[in-house]
This record gives C-alpha cells, sequence and structure tokens, in this order.
C-alpha cells in the first residue's frame, strides 16, 4: 500500500536556525500516528510543510501520493488540518465562517456541520472572535472534520479542551481511524498519544529520536508515586520499595498519624502495586507521567537545545 | 449523498465584503459628508473676491502647494478640497488599511493559515481579495461622482460630466495604487506594519512630490514619480480624461503581478 504520508530527508532551515534536521517518517493509511516532543520540537513545522503553509529547505515529502508543492488545492481538499496555533477572528458567527470554509474544501454533508458541533457542544450562532479558547478548538475541529478528509493532520487537537469534550475527540478520530481514514496528530501530553494513537514517533530538537508503539513508550516514562500508610508500617514499605530497581528518589514524611512516601517510578508499575499492597496503604497516587520526563527518562537527561 | 451547496464562484472575495460592509458604510458616510460640506460652500469662498484677496495674500509656494491657484474656477475649487485633498485622505486612509490587512494582516493574526490549508490557490488568495478591495474603492469612487453630479448644479461648479467620472476614475485609480502597494508589500514580509508603512508612503510621497514639483521650473521633473501628479496633472475635473492616470492603474497592476509572485513563494505563519 502507498503510506499516506511519506517524508525523506525532510529539512527546514530558516536562516542559520534549523528546523527540522532530515526527518523521514513513514505513515501507512487507516493508522492514528502521534508524534510528540517538547514545544519546539518541530511538529508544527513539519506539519505546516505537509500542508505547504510552509516550504521544505530539502528532501521529499508526499501527501496521498502528491506533492504538496506543486498538488495544489485539490490535495488540500483532501486533508483536513487543524493549527497548533489556531486564530479564529472576525464578526462573523462560527457557522458563518464554517460554511466559508466548507465553500473552499467541500462537499460538505447537509448537516454535518451542525452534527458535530453537537457532539462537541459548541454554539454556532455565537461571532468567533468572542468565544473561548475552548470554543474556538472545537470550531477547529470541526472545521477539520466536516468534510470527511482522507486525511487528518491536527497539532495539539485536545488543548483547552475539558476532559468530556476530550473524550468525544478520541471517539470522532477512531470513527474515522474505522472508516479507514489516517489520523497525524501531536501532542506534548503523553497520555493523549497513548489514548488515541497507535504508532508514535517522538520529535525531539528538529529529529526523531525513536518511532515506537505507544505502550513501550509509556512503560519507559517516569511518573511519581505516593503512598500513604500507618507508620508502624513505614519500615517494611520502604525496605521493600528500596529493592525496585526502577524507583528512584524515595523520601517519606510525617504528620497528622500517617506516613506519606514519595518516589519517581520508570518502568515496573505492576512490581510497585504489589510491594505497596502488603502494606495496607490508606491512600495510593501513581501520576500520569508527561512527555518530558517519558522523553527524558527514554533518552537520558537531554538538553535545552529545542528550536522550532 | 446529499451536499450542500459548495464551490460558489469567488468565496474570498465574498469572505471578505461579508466580513468588511460596516467598515465600507463608515467610509461612505465620512465621503459623502465631506463633498457635502465643502462643495455648497464653492460660492461663497471660490467665487468670493475677499477669499480671493486671501489667498493672493499666502505665501505663493503655499499656494502653490495646495493648488489654489485653481480656486477661483469649480473645477479647480473642487479639485483643491475634495479630489486633491480630503478625498484624496480619505481614500487613502482607507486603501492603506485594506491593502495591509488582506495578507500581512492576516498572516500577522495567524488566520491565514487556516486559510491556506484549505481548497486555496495563493493566486486566487491574492486575486479576489485584492479585487474586494477594488469592488469598495470603487463603490467610494461610484459616490462621489455621483454626489459631486447631484452637487454640480446647486453650487455652481460647471463641471462636465466627463470632468466629475474622470474625477473619480483619477481618485480611484490613486486609491488602487496605494492599496496594491499595501498588498504587495504584505506579500513579500508578512508584515502588517511594513505593509501600512510602504503604502502610506508611497502616497505621502506623491502628495509632496507633487507640491515640490509645483513649486518652480526646474523641479518639473519630480511630477514625473509622483502618482498623486499621474492622478491629477492633467486636471481630470476641468479637461476630462488624459492617459497619465493610465500609469496609476498600470504600476498597481505591476504591483498586484509582484505580490502574486512573491506570496506564492513565501512560507506563512513563520
Amino acid at each position: 500500500m502507498t503510506p499516506v504520508i511519506q517524508t525523506r530527508a525532510l529539512t527546514k532551515r530558516y536562516g542559520r536556525r534549523t528546523a527540522l534536521h532530515g526527518i523521514d517518517l513513514t505513515i501507512e493509511p487507516g493508522r492514528v500516528f502521534g508524534v510528540i516532543g517538547p514545544n519546539g520540537a518541530g511538529k508544527t513545522t513539519t506539519m505546516r510543510v505537509l500542508l505547504d503553509i510552509i516550504r521544505a529547505t530539502s528532501g521529499e515529502v508526499r501527501v496521498l501520493g502528491a506533492d504538496p508543492r506543486t498538488a495544489g488545492p485539490d490535495l488540500r481538499r483532501r486533508i483536513g488540518y487543524l493549527p497548533g496555533e489556531l486564530a479564529l477572528e472576525g464578526r462573523a458567527t462560527a457557522h458563518g465562517l464554517l460554511r466559508h470554509y466548507a465553500e473552499l474544501s467541500g462537499p460538505v454533508a447537509v448537516g454535518r456541520i451542525e452534527q458535530l458541533s453537537e457532539r462537541l457542544g459548541l454554539d454556532l450562532g455565537r461571532p468567533v472572535r468572542s468565544l473561548s479558547k475552548g470554543n474556538k478548538q472545537k470550531v477547529g475541529l470541526v472545521q477539520a472534520f466536516m468534510h470527511d478528509p482522507e486525511l487528518l493532520v491536527l497539532d495539539e487537537p485536545t488543548s483547552g479542551l475539558d476532559p468530556l469534550v476530550q473524550q468525544e475527540f478520541l471517539t470522532m478520530v477512531r470513527e474515522a481511524r474505522d472508516a479507514g481514514r489516517t489520523v497525524f496528530l501531536s501532542s506534548h501530553v503523553i497520555s493523549e498519544i497513548q489514548q488515541a494513537a497507535d504508532d508514535v514517533a517522538v520529535l525531539r530538537a528538529g529529529r526523531i529520536v525513536d518511532v515506537s508503539t505507544v505502550d513501550r513508550l509509556r512503560a519507559a516514562a517516569r511518573r511519581s508515586v505516593r503512598v500513604t500508610v500507618r507508620p508502624d508500617a513505614r519500615d517494611a514499605l520502604l525496605a521493600r520499595l528500596g529493592a525496585l530497581p526502577h524507583l528512584e528518589e524515595l523520601r517519606y514524611e510525617e504528620s497528622d498519624g500517617t506516613v506519606t512516601i514519595h518516589g519517581e517510578l520508570g518502568d515496573g508499575v505492576a512490581a510497585f502495586v504489589a510491594a505497596v499492597a502488603v502494606s495496607e496503604p490508606l491512600d495510593l497516587v501513581v501520576q500520569e507521567p508527561d512527555l518530558e520526563s517519558a522523553v527524558l527518562g527514554f533518552y537520558g537527561t537531554l538538553g535545552e537545545e529545542g528550536d522550532r | 449523498m446529499t451536499t450542500m451547496t459548495v464551490r460558489r464562484p469567488l468565496p474570498l472575495l465574498r469572505r471578505v465584503l461579508a466580513d468588511s460592509w460596516r467598515g465600507l458604510i463608515g467610509w461612505s458616510l465620512g465621503l459623502a459628508g465631506v463633498v457635502g460640506m465643502y462643495l455648497p460652500l464653492y460660492s461663497t469662498i471660490g467665487g468670493n473676491p475677499e477669499f480671493l484677496a486671501i489667498i493672493e495674500s499666502l505665501p505663493p509656494e503655499l499656494v502653490a502647494a495646495l493648488s489654489y491657484d485653481q480656486i477661483t474656477t469649480g473645477a479647480g475649487y473642487t479639485q483643491g478640497t475634495v479630489h486633491g485633498l480630503i478625498g484624496f485622505v480619505l481614500v487613502t486612509i482607507a486603501a492603506v488599511g485594506w491593502g495591509s490587512s488582506i495578507i500581512a494582516g492576516d498572516d500577522e493574526r495567524g488566520t491565514l493559515e487556516l486559510t491556506l490549508a484549505h481548497g486555496v490557490d495563493r493566486t486566487q488568495l491574492v486575486l479576489e481579495r485584492f479585487g474586494a478591495i477594488a469592488l469598495k474603492l470603487l463603490a467610494l469612487a461610484t459616490l462621489l461622482a455621483l454626489m459631486v453630479l447631484a452637487l454640480n448644479e446647486p453650487a455652481a461648479l460647471e463641471l462636465s460630466v466627463e470632468g466629475i467620472v474622470a474625477g473619480s476614475v483619477s481618485l480611484l485609480g490613486l486609491g488602487l495604487l496605494t492599496a496594491a502597494v499595501g498588498t504587495m508589500t504584505g506579500a513579500i514580509v508578512g508584515r502588517r506594519s511594513l505593509a501600512v508603512g510602504a503604502a502610506a508612503g508611497v502616497a505621502v510621497l506623491g502628495y509632496a512630490l507633487n507640491a515640490l514639483g509645483n513649486q518652480n521650473p526646474d523641479l518639473e521633473w519630480l511630477h514625473a514619480l509622483s502618482p498623486y501628479f499621474w492622478a491629477y496633472g492633467a486636471e481630470p475635473l476641468a479637461n476630462g480624461f488624459d492617459g497619465l492616470m493610465g500609469l496609476l492603474y498600470a504600476v498597481a497592476a505591476v504591483a498586484v503581478v509582484v505580490a502574486v509572485l512573491a506570496f506564492r513563494r513565501r512560507d506563512v505563519a513563520v
């Protein structure tokens, strides 16, 4: 099968600054492909090249079998794009603006805009400039999905959305995939990638440092853990936890007749929970690993050499 | 699958008009107010012996700069007060704002990226949006012509219909040129402040070169560089159409072509 997106040695320079150092990316049809990386890693730049908003300095880019630089508007009608820095202004209502984009990239099925808006809880009658960030993001999602494109390119799609709407968004992504569409999305939140994506690429400072599955990446991520026990269980628990190979920075504090133990856990959640369970914990918190720690944990300590 | 109506012609042009018709009404009211205020005063100012005495007492350089040496005729008065002064200023301000906003302003606000990500060609974007500006300027020029026509007899201006139309066509050309320079600069650099500066700079410089060229024969060559002179040097209100004003349209067209070529090559949203 022809890949939906394929880049080879994709490089983008702004003057002396290099934003992309030769990106090789292959995304097969019907997949949800996530790219994660800290701000400035090159996620947005890569997506903008796919949409021909900016032009590569060198390298090859194929999107749906065509070169975006020369394919023209017909190619972009087959793509739904949500910009990472979504700006919506003007006196037009959300509905008016969406109709305008539908004219540019349609056809759009009758009732489709209303149906998507209702799913996301978007009031179409209000002027876009008066909408909150979350509601603007919903407008952005509707315009990306409304013409049922073959390829969705979504830059930080859940930014500003409340958790319920995020769930609805994830459902929309799954539906698109089940209908044979391909989704390329970016995030700096690992939980979002984990829930949405089949494959994941880690981007850092303009380079792809790994292409992997979500499970493998997640296992390597460090997460903060906190367990509260009775004082008499403290020493035995500390001893068991100290024996776990992926648990670091152990420390504890006492207050109100309980002991709270903190630590940073890498791989081995099951072993950690087993070790804690014996002590009959009063409370247990395993925090979501964030991308920063996932990437740092995966590749050792990496300095802030990120550029856009 | 039933589909909603799509791909009606000129979506981007219609969008600009839908977003800005309120502003256009504001400009129209302003222009109509100015014309309606100045022209009826011709008989009490332009043809008034006391006022002529005042003008004669002014420094001749000032009179030349303002083109008030012709103010005793209806055409000279209309030119000196409306087409060459207040109307020129209003149309210039509108053209600078519109020209600098369609690309540079849109890029700076961050809204251009999403439009370009849809089924839009960049040439189409420049041409449709500039076309919308041209229509709005045409509306102002038409309004001006109709107002002058309506006031011609009551104010005893004694203008010919051809002169009235030619005056509007000259001002329209000036506005198009200014807007095209703003569009072109925005297409090249994407910065609104630079686009405003370039467009306003061309208008102000054109006025200044014309005023300098009026001072004495040694400086008359400056007229050749002045869009303001291209518009009004042949006194269209008095003499009707002249080839010189065609230069405005030609240069505006070149600027739009440059805008298209530059914008097709440029990265957006950086």
